[in-house]
């Protein structure tokens, strides 16, 4: 999947040029990231955005359907499509660099076109310097949680 | 003599690393494996760079010193163990060797109703091959409670579970919480019952040295990698009483005697087990870990990881919010420290530790039914080895110290 793949919706909202395979809103949020002193200030902000996810999942709505499978912590997520059809990640997980990824990612994705969601890649994460989020490790709770985010927008297709 | 810390790290480059970060790695994930020693690396590097031909095959130099070589260590291993060749399978590890004695001495000797014992801290390892014997030969499988307060095994429970049981399957020191049970008279009391018993040794072996034959289990696993040997290699040990009422597991080359259009015949005793190319460079790395770990007194080593077992879970304890799974005082448990915040998740804290250079384990450590029983997910771990110093410690728990009162 290359950039040229994932251009913006007729949504208005996630749109996504030729230098990054991210939407354009999320560029303050990386920057923020990338302003961090060190890896542990990188920590800390997303602990700081874990507390902020913009549609959370609270903990009674959690089950065996939305949870994401493969992660050494809990994540669950539901993904459906808003009123005007834009993308809406609900998500919660109990490790909280990975509830904090995920807020990040429905920072990005929430509003999108769920076509552009399905071609998204999660490069976005180390370019924010989460160093630990792009392991291939079986058990690795972000990418676990991207993958199915954009498994279901292909879905809501 | 005591053992000189600083000489013994010297065998092992990858611990004077550092990390992508800068900082120095601090290995304490030891109960997940542990490094190598300079000459197993350059053992398996002489394999493959003089010698390197397929063992048992052929009449040429190269594979009269590879055969000499595997068969070589087999008679190291075994001596190491206490027991002789003959009664050595290779395996792939622990986890092949529990299914070798699941497929090959279960499947052959049990039917349905028949009773194997297990205990609620295996590792999965030795859980699921006897759920799946259970599901295909109708097997009876019981499993002994833990005491959660003390952490270790009812005893009590134990002595009713064994009742009319055929197989006992024990593990020798729990992966998550460092106990060593009293095997013993696990293996007295299920040879009373008139039960065959396997002690799983995948974290025993590298603590202290088994003994096979005057520990009189029926059956033994162990993993090399754990014990400063390579990935990929281990063994199952077997008497050889146990062993002759075994049948073939894995079936193909190497394990027979002659093949035709009309059927097959198998070789005797290990050979019928070690089917196709053997592991042979694996086996010639174990071989030298075992020579490397021969050189020290198990006990002044066991002596040692408990000594920084036991301070570093006592100074945790005095962290706010830290739970210490396990009893890392008692004399006899290993080097495990398993542990949780009450705050940050433990795959969290893994991730903020690592940021510091140490390397933890974190997870259900596969052993989901002692997470159950614990009333937790997963659970951290810190695991010491002969390598690891007070001085790596005393950092650990100050580092500890430091991200508790940065994120909790």
């Amino acid at each position: 999947m290359t950039a040229s793949h994932v251009q913006g919706g007729p949504l208005g909202r996630g749109n996504m040029d030729g230098s990054r395979r991210w939407p354009e809103h999320l560029d303050a949020v990386i920057e923020e990231f990338q302003a961090c002193f060190d890896a542990m200030e990188r920590y800390e902000l997303l602990f700081s955005y874990s507390k902020r996810h913009p549609s959370p999942l609270p903990q009674e709505e959690w089950d065996d359907d939305n949870q994401v499978h493969g992660c050494q912590s809990r994540a669950h997520v539901i993904c459906t499509v808003d009123e005007s059809g834009g993308f809406l990640l609900r998500g919660g997980a109990d490790a909280q660099i990975v509830q904090g990824l995920m807020a990040v990612t429905a920072i990005a994705v929430n509003g999108m076109d769920p076509a552009d969601v399905a071609g998204m890649e999660p490069d976005y994460a180390e370019e924010m310097g989460i160093r630990s989020s792009l392991t291939p490790s079986r058990a690795n709770g972000f990418l676990n949680m991207f993958k199915r985010v954009t498994e279901e927008a292909a879905l809501l297709l | 003599m005591a053992l000189d810390i600083e000489d013994i790290r010297a065998d092992f480059p990858i611990l004077a690393r550092t990390l992508p970060n800068g900082k120095r790695l601090v290995y304490f994930d030891n109960a997940a494996t542990s490094q190598k020693p300079q000459c197993v690396i350059d053992a398996m590097s002489e394999y493959y760079e003089h010698y390197n031909s397929n063992a048992h095959r052929a009449n040429h130099t190269l594979a009269d010193e590879a055969t000499t070589a595997l068969e070589g260590a087999r008679e190291r291993i075994s001596s190491y163990f206490g027991t002789s060749p003959d009664q050595m399978i290779y395996t792939s590890g622990a986890t092949e060797a529990i299914n070798l004695a699941a497929y090959g001495w279960a499947r052959e000797n049990l039917s349905e109703g028949d009773v194997v014992v297990l205990t609620e801290m295996e590792h999965h390892a030795d859980i699921v091959p006897w759920q799946q014997m259970s599901v295909d030969n109708g097997i009876e499988v019981r499993y002994v409670p833990i005491d959660t307060a003390s952490f270790t095994l009812d005893m009590d429970a134990f002595e009713v579970a064994i009742e009319g049981a055929s197989l006992v399957c024990v593990v020798h020191t729990s992966n998550v919480l460092g106990v060593r049970n009293p095997i013993e008279n696990i293996i007295e009391m299920s040879h009373a019952a008139g039960a065959r018993v396997l002690i799983d040794c995948a974290q025993g072996a590298p603590h202290e040295r088994i003994d096979f034959d005057s520990l009189g289990a029926d059956f033994v696993a162990i993993s090399a990698h754990k014990m400063a040997g390579p990935t990929g290699i281990g063994c199952l040990l077997v008497r050889r009483d146990a062993m002759a009422e075994m049948g073939p597991f894995m079936t193909g080359g190497s394990m027979i005697k002659r093949v035709s259009t009309e059927g097959s015949t198998f070789q005797e005793g290990h050979a019928m087990f070690e089917t196709g190319t053997p592991r042979i460079a694996e086996a010639i790395g174990w071989g030298a870990a075992v020579e490397w770990l021969d050189q020290f007194d198990m006990r002044e080593v066991h002596e040692h990881i408990n000594d920084i077992a036991s301070w570093t879970a006592s100074r945790m304890r005095e962290i706010p919010g830290i739970r210490i799974y396990g009893d890392p005082d008692r004399e006899d448990s290993s080097g495990a420290v398993s542990f949780l915040h009450e705050d940050i998740q433990s795959q969290d804290l893994a991730l903020l530790l690592d940021e510091g250079g140490f390397a933890v384990r974190t997870g259900h450590h596969c052993a989901q039914p002692l997470m159950d029983a614990l009333g937790v997910p997963s659970t951290n771990r810190a695991s010491f080895w002969i390598y690891n110093t007070m001085g790596e410690a005393e950092s650990f728990v100050q580092y500890l110290e430091e991200v508790v009162d940065r994120f909790a």
